[in-house]
């Protein structure tokens, strides 16, 4: 029986408590210097990538899997959000919902229409927005099932590289094809928050954060259980896992088609968030890049690593935007932008990472099955046993 | 010469090696047999620098040598022969002894290509052909031709009469034993075939599961009616 | 002499062909992807525009001087990052992650460069079309001429250094067994800073070849990158003749191709070009994971040769 004392104590020095409290403390200063709006948005871009990076790190820290195109997944669940569900609310209310849906004159218009409904009808709003999310898992799931054709056959860096063309592609397919989100010009996203008329931000906030914790929980729930213990299994040592006839091609599947569609919610949510879908946004250098940066420093393999990881560098380039005129403005005096500096920030951080802290802020530490307290009790009673030589 | 001290070693995480303790006399020929996979190759990567030492400590002639890159450990003086991969494929004969005289002049490179070829004259009429063309036993003259190139001090050979026919095993074993009594060079032998490099072996070592299980002359391991049935094959009637 | 879609193809594909052409270098010394070839793919291009705006003249002599700056960028690389990673023996992954690292860097400060260069000296240097200060030469671009002799050159050049000269040998020998070749001696280190300057320069000089085809951006590299690497692998990752080969398919097939796809179905298709080279690498990857250094050269060499003493009797 430990008291209450000791087990803060232990906990306190821990480097995730520590680092957590020092945001805490960054964020309410922010609070108090810019006002409220500032953290929410932060909080609402913190669940999106939370979701997009948990995500990655099933794939990555668990099963191994090199997944540089987890840009791909997330255009799923963003192009499947811009195209359809807007076009089945304009389908039922006549209003045209064809290939010119997206041409820009005609959104342009029928957007507005839609949301003048929907800031009436609360279960109609409730309705669309859970479509949405569950049209982009599936679209996800389907996209993850894809992209596990490949991941079967190829290994490490040469996966990492057909990801990185993929994900480019799909990009430029939704930049150049016009029915699809519009191309060139945005397609408008129903809103379905417009109900929340006035307290948008803080639903939005509190909505996506709610949804961030519920991914969390599914994902620590799948990475303890039996079969994340096979992820790992397959991740360190594939020949022995066919060795116990566990199917590798079965269970890597199983763990893309999962991760794609965790990614693909990340994306649904953020062009809702944004309220546009612009193909041009979804770069490799944001949803790919960013997300394995914030992986890489809350450490491969954790999940509450990711969470703070994210945290972390968002905040950081929270501070950035916001400070890039004072403290760095002595840049513009030779006409240099400061935003610039988030890439030298996300160049820095990956190479601090992986030459100083190749494990990330939690190192992935071995999984006990019984908890730590019978293990103990286990060993002493063996011990007991061992120091009892024949002639006692 | 070399000495070798309570040597723990193995490849990044793996050990292999176990408190192996060995002496290599300047100018004798000093035997390394066992069975396989007791850790024969492994002991002379690390006194190569290839394989990871724990603990322990490997001096050449008073100069420590821990974990340093092999190619430090080659600029000392040893030569290393090793069983596989043991010549440039994809170079030539002529580009392999340059390469194995890496560390020579231009005029010492020419003198000492033609006096190794004068010891190999097999190999002068390949010399410009690809090495991956030629036969195993050609290839391993080539090894060793390339191990002497390096103006050895010591030399480092791994199961060289592997896949050798028994008189051609007997011409190899009786030619390093003329390295150790005309160049005077100091020769660490890994063998599986015991018999032929006991018999021109001055010391012996017999190494089981990564640890020492015998030290002493060679002739008299060769004798040992016990050891040399139980872990080299030897009959007795020989 | 060439028209205007070949031409620009040959510029296209000597680019490609030495930017593939680096990536293979590097990858089979020291096993790494580097990534950050697109940042000195476009500092290369950079380099020739500034000294071009500054100094005038011919832009060819600068190209020479962007060389040399991509192997600097190369040698900053290799020492700071490169090494000492490869002293740990990390994994291929870690070894690409970390040149993705440099290579925002590089971005970045080509980013500000940029913007430095508009403020200070009003250039716009996001949207350079260097071919404009190109000249002409036997009624087709000079580019079209030169690009394809600056790729040929760079490639007997590295041919001679590999194999009429010791230390090129001693890079082929460890390529080959890296072991075996610090066994005898060589030192590795020499080895692979060697590659990343030479690498680097190649990437850089692929960069300025290629602005004289493709508008010059502070995110042309970036653009590009996904092209190069499949050059490489098309080549196979095993020999750097086979990246310049592979790189120069894969450009011309994807200049070319989209050309002749747009005459068919129309100019839309010109934003799908992407596809060509990703439709080159997943078929190289799927069913000739070889790469071009799978086909049997010198039994290719010895039927064509059997087979023209057959025509002569």
């Amino acid at each position: 029986m430990r008291n209450i004392g000791d087990v803060l104590k232990q906990n306190l020095m821990k480097r995730e408590v520590i680092i957590s409290l020092v945001i805490l403390l960054v964020l309410t200063y922010l609070a108090i210097s810019y006002g409220l709006s500032i953290i929410l948005s932060t909080l609402i871009i913190f669940s999106i990538f939370s979701i997009v990076t948990l995500s990655l790190n099933l794939e990555v820290g668990h099963t191994g899997i090199s997944q540089f195109g987890r840009v791909i997944s997330v255009i799923a669940g963003a192009f499947v959000v811009g195209a359809i569900p807007g076009r089945i609310l304009a389908f039922l209310y006549g209003l045209p919902f064809g290939l010119e849906y997206a041409d820009d004159a005609v959104n342009y218009k029928v957007v507005p229409f839609i949301h003048k409904i929907l800031e009436k009808n609360i279960a109609l709003a409730l309705g669309f927005f859970l479509f949405c999310l569950v049209l982009a898992g599936l679209s996800g799931a389907l996209i993850g099932w894809l992209t596990s054709r490949p991941a079967i056959r190829l290994r490490e860096a040469y996966l990492g590289i057909s990801l990185l063309a993929f994900g480019d592609f799909f990009m430029w397919v939704g930049h150049n094809w016009e029915p699809l989100v519009g191309g060139t010009t945005a397609v408008f996203i129903p809103d379905p928050f417009r109900i929340v008329w006035g307290y948008r931000i803080q639903a939005v906030a509190f909505t996506f954060l709610a949804i961030a914790v519920l991914v969390y929980l599914f994902i620590e729930r799948i990475t303890k259980s039996p079969f994340g213990r096979t992820l790992k299994m397959l991740r360190d040592s594939p020949l022995v896992s066919r060795v116990y006839g566990k199917n590798i091609v079965k269970i890597r599947t199983q763990s893309l088609v999962i991760g794609s569609a965790i990614a693909a919610i990340g994306g649904a949510l953020y062009v809702i968030y944004t309220g546009t879908c612009t193909a041009i946004g979804f770069t490799r250098l944001t949803w790919t890049f960013w997300p394995w940066a914030y992986m890489m420093l809350g450490g491969i393999g954790s999940n509450i690593g990711m969470v703070l990881g994210v945290l972390v560098l968002t905040v950081l380039r929270t501070l950035i935007i916001l400070y890039r005129k004072s403290v760095f403005g002595f840049l513009l005096l030779w006409g240099i932008d400061p935003i610039w500096l988030e890439y030298t920030l996300l160049g820095l951080v990956i190479i601090f990472i992986v030459l100083f802290m190749p494990y990330g802020l939690v190192p992935e530490k071995a999984e006990t099955v019984l908890p730590s307290g019978r293990i103990k009790a286990i060993l002493e009673s063996v011990r007991k046993q061992s120091s009892r030589t024949p002639e006692n | 010469m070399l000495n070798i001290k309570n040597l723990y070693s193995g490849y990044i995480k793996l050990k292999i090696l176990f408190d192996i303790n060995l002496e290599v006399p300047t100018t004798e020929i000093t035997v390394v047999v066992g069975p396989n996979g007791a850790g024969k190759t492994t002991l002379l990567n690390s006194i190569m620098g290839i394989a990871t030492v724990f603990a322990g400590e490997i001096i050449l002639d008073g100069i420590r040598l821990k974990n340093a890159p092999p190619y430090k450990v080659a600029q000392l003086g040893i030569s290393y022969v090793p069983q596989m991969g043991n010549v440039f494929a994809d170079l030539t004969l002529r580009e392999n002894l340059m390469m194995a005289g890496y560390m020579l002049s231009k005029e010492e490179l020419k003198n000492k290509t033609d006096q190794v070829l004068d010891m190999f004259p097999v190999l002068k009429g390949f010399i410009q052909r690809k090495a991956g063309t030629l036969s195993g036993g050609e290839r391993r003259m080539l090894a060793i031709a390339m191990g002497l190139m390096r103006k050895p001090k010591v030399m480092l050979l791994d199961e060289l009469s592997t896949d050798l026919a028994p008189l051609i095993t007997k011409r190899v074993m009786e030619s390093i034993a003329r390295l150790r009594d005309e160049l005077g060079i100091t020769i660490l032998l890994v063998e599986q075939m015991a018999k032929r490099a006991l018999e021109i072996g001055d010391k012996a070592y017999l190494l089981v599961s990564g640890e020492i299980k015998y030290s002493g002359k060679a002739s008299d391991l060769l004798h040992h009616p016990e050891l040399s049935k139980l872990y080299l094959g030897i009959k007795e009637a020989e | 002499m060439f028209p205007p879609w070949l031409a620009g193809g040959l510029v296209y594909a000597s680019a490609l062909s030495l930017t593939a052409g680096g990536i293979t270098l590097l990858y089979i010394t020291t096993r790494t992807f580097n990534f950050a070839h697109a940042g000195m793919a476009t500092f290369g291009f950079y380099i020739t525009y500034i000294f071009y705006s500054f100094r005038g003249g011919n832009l060819y002599q600068y190209f020479p001087l962007s060389f040399l700056f991509g192997s600097l960028l190369g040698i900053i690389c290799y020492i700071g990052l490169n090494k000492p990673l490869l002293r740990r023996q990390a994994s291929t992954i870690t070894l690409m992650m970390s040149t993705l690292g440099y290579d925002l860097i590089l971005l970045s400060i080509i980013q500000m460069l940029c913007d430095y260069l508009s403020y200070t000296f009003k250039l716009y240097p996001r949207r350079v079309t260097m071919s404009a200060y190109d000249f002409e030469m036997f009624r087709t671009s000079a580019a079209s001429i030169i690009s394809p002799i600056i790729a040929i050159t760079i490639l007997t050049l590295l041919h001679l250094f590999l194999t009429r000269t010791k230390f090129g040998t001693s890079m082929r020998a460890t390529i080959e067994n890296p072991i075996l070749a610090s066994a005898s001696g060589i030192n590795s280190d020499k080895v692979y800073l060697m590659s990343w300057v030479i690498g680097g320069g190649m990437a850089a000089l692929g960069g300025a070849v290629m602005s004289l085809t493709m508008t010059g951006t502070p995110v042309m590299g970036m653009t590009l990158i996904a092209q190069m690497f499949a050059g490489a692998i098309l080549g196979g990752l095993e020999s750097i003749y086979g990246g310049i080969l592979g790189g120069f398919i894969v450009g011309l097939a994807e200049y070319v191709g989209i050309y002749y796809l747009a005459v068919m179905v129309g100019p839309w298709i010109l934003g799908y070009r992407m596809a060509l080279p990703l439709l080159i690498m997943a078929i190289t990857l799927l069913l000739f994971p070889r790469g071009l250094a799978g086909i049997q050269w010198s039994y290719l060499m010895e039927s064509i040769k059997r087979a023209r003493k057959g025509v002569k009797s």
